[in-house]
């Protein structure tokens, strides 16, 4: 029954793989290139020193990472891919009536989901595993400056891909057993799954525990955010409300000093509701209990919805 | 005899739509019955109950003394089963499909399911979906048939094939029970497919069995009657009246005799047993018509 899973996804297994050679076929360069310049540019010295050369310095290796920083965020849909492929020759067993042929050997139906079923998993938890340690290797050097909370990396390192690919498996696996229609029940899971991840990404994250919040006057340093997933930040008044005037205010408050250069009077700020800065943010130290949860919500709600495909084969499909 | 295959009040329904209804059958060891009944009579309805790929909404089914539902575990490895249009992995070779028999099933005899396909002279590295319908047909069977199983259920295992492909497909069929003495059902919804084959009949109209029993049986007590119009309702408190036609002055009964029809008005013709199952699936269409008009 082990090797009839295997080859009943054998295609799917070989796409699976494709993605994975593909990616690591594009990162690894990649991920050399910005290892040796963080190197080069000596950016740790950097990060705890922020001598104007430096600023310069991490400002020019953020800017190295160029075309391929911006498309990697995208990569968060491979899970879904992923998930979908695997639930395919599953569902393309039950719209070709070939599950009749299985299910009327020897080995009971139960047998046969849980072994098909697993195969399907490990198959995607691998995947999702192997995406995981490519993209935090090859993001390395960019999570020692930016740090990894923020969505670009936070969506692709850790353990929220192996969620997001059970998670994928699970709502194919769940349309499809009801749906009996392969190719229509892998594109709607797809949507399905890219629709609940904006919607965690975009909304139910950053409640997942009260965030942190400080108002600082413009003459103090405020706290330090340069790894930390900040929802908010810009001018405010005293008491953190956002400034909502205009920029006129600056020149309201400024006073020339010599040609060419203004000094701006944090008084008279403070007098039109500015001066202050605000920020919103969950911290660094927050990031492996973000991860959990996630994890944990897209793994739990994956598990449920395998459990409901499960069921429906043992119990509704004949 | 004992029954290999038996179904008391058994009924399946989709929605609010009875596939099958009220179904008691015996079929008994040793026998080759042939389940006959026009398209969406039943017949796959009833075949899937009996190898458990679907519940029973009413009644019971028995295989080999158990239910093919609950003890799945029991039932399957002593049954064949080959569904609708032969179902295959097409990416499969027809070696990773002995293989597939071979891994699913313990009691797989892989030199007979070799020997039957090089006797077939199917090439073992050929994908299944290269291969023309009656070859496929004939790997579906060495499938179920390596199983070696007490009983095995072929659904419309003809339908799709051409005149060779079922000669040779039957032929493959009789040769197995002959060695074996396997119970044998086979669903058809032409007689005439199965007629050289079967020993028993079924026949399922509307859900429902009409008939069923021995062949020999079925053709010894059913005859042709032409006599008097006027006798006619006469005749129908002996026998059973299948089918009646009237002229002005002469009826025309298909009757299920109850002893012997003596009467020398009437004048009696054998039948042939293809007019005898077109007469009880004629007469369910009729009696679909009565109810549909009251």
């Amino acid at each position: 029954m082990i090797w009839l899973s295997w080859r009943q996804q054998r295609t799917e297994t070989l796409i699976t793989a494709a993605i994975v050679v593909l990616l690591a076929a594009l990162l690894i360069p990649e991920g050399l290139h910005l290892a040796s310049l963080y190197h080069r540019d000596n950016i740790a010295h950097c990060l705890n020193n922020k001598t104007p050369a430096c600023h310069q310095a991490i400002g020019d290796f953020g800017g190295h990472a160029g075309i391929l920083r911006t498309l990697v965020p995208w990569f968060t849909l491979l899970p879904g891919l992923i998930g979908g492929a695997l639930a395919a020759p599953i569902l393309l067993d039950l719209e070709s009536g070939t599950f009749r042929l299985a299910w009327t050997q020897s080995i009971t139906r139960r047998r046969w989901i849980t072994t098909r079923f697993s195969v399907a998993v490990a198959t995607s938890l691998a995947a999702g595993a192997l995406l995981a340690i490519i993209f935090t290797w090859y993001r390395a050097p960019l999570d020692k400056v930016y740090g990894s909370f923020d969505a670009t990396s936070f969506d692709l390192e850790g353990t929220v891909s192996l969620g997001y690919v059970l998670f994928a498996l699970g709502l194919a696996l769940a349309i499809g057993v009801a749906w009996r229609r392969t190719a229509p029940a892998v594109v709607t899971a797809f949507l399905a799954y890219v629709a609940s991840r904006l919607f965690v990404d975009g909304w139910l994250r950053q409640r997942f525990e009260t965030p942190l919040s400080a108002t600082w006057s413009v003459r103090e340093r405020g706290p330090n955010l340069d790894r930390a997933w900040v929802l908010w930040s810009g001018m405010s008044d005293r008491a953190g409300h956002p400034f909502s005037g205009g920029f006129d205010v600056l020149d309201r408050c400024a006073r020339a000093v010599g040609s060419g250069s203004k000094l701006v009077n944090p008084t008279c700020l403070a007098r039109h509701g500015a001066g202050y800065s605000h920020a919103i943010w969950q911290p660094a130290s927050r990031y492996w209990d973000f991860q959990g949860i996630e994890t944990a919500l897209f793994a739990g709600v994956g598990l449920v919805l395998l459990a409901f495909a499960a069921w429906w084969l043992r119990y509704r499909t004949a | 005899m004992s029954a290999v295959l038996e179904t008391e009040g058994l009924g399946k329904r989709y929605g609010s739509f009875w596939a099958l209804r009220d179904c008691s059958l015996e079929i008994a060891a040793g026998s080759v019955t042939a389940l006959v009944g026009p398209n969406g009579a039943g017949k796959t309805t009833l075949l899937h109950l009996a190898v458990g790929l679907s519940e029973p909404s009413a009644g019971e089914v028995r295989v080999l003394g158990a239910s093919p539902q609950s003890d799945a575990a029991d039932v399957l490895p002593r049954i064949g089963f080959v569904a609708q249009e032969h179902p295959l992995y097409r990416g499969f070779t027809v070696a990773e499909t002995l293989r597939l028999g071979r891994d699913l099933n313990p009691s797989w005899n892989d030199d007979a399911a070799r020997a039957r396909i090089e006797a077939l002279g199917l090439p073992l590295r050929k994908k299944v979906g290269a291969l023309s319908g009656g070859q496929r047909a004939q790997v579906a069977l060495t499938l179920a048939l390596a199983k070696r199983p007490e009983l095995l259920l072929l659904d419309e295992p003809v339908a799709s094939l051409d005149p060779l492909a079922r000669r040779e497909f039957l032929q493959s069929v009789m040769e197995a029970v002959a060695e074996t003495g396997m119970t044998v059902i086979l669903s058809s919804h032409l007689i005439a497919d199965l007629e050289r084959v079967c020993d028993h009949l079924v026949i399922l109209a509307g859900g429902r069995t009409q008939l069923a029993g021995p062949i020999d049986e079925i053709m010894g007590a059913h005859r042709l009657l032409t006599g008097p119009r006027s006798e006619a309702a006469e005749v129908a408190r002996v026998h059973d009246v299948v089918r009646q036609s009237h002229t002005e002055r002469q009826t025309t009964l298909l009757v299920r005799a109850n002893g012997h029809v003596y009467d020398s008005r009437w004048e009696l013709h054998e039948l042939d047993l293809e007019e005898i199952v077109l007469a009880y699936l004629g007469r369910d269409a009729a009696l679909e018509r009565e109810a549909v008009a009251s």
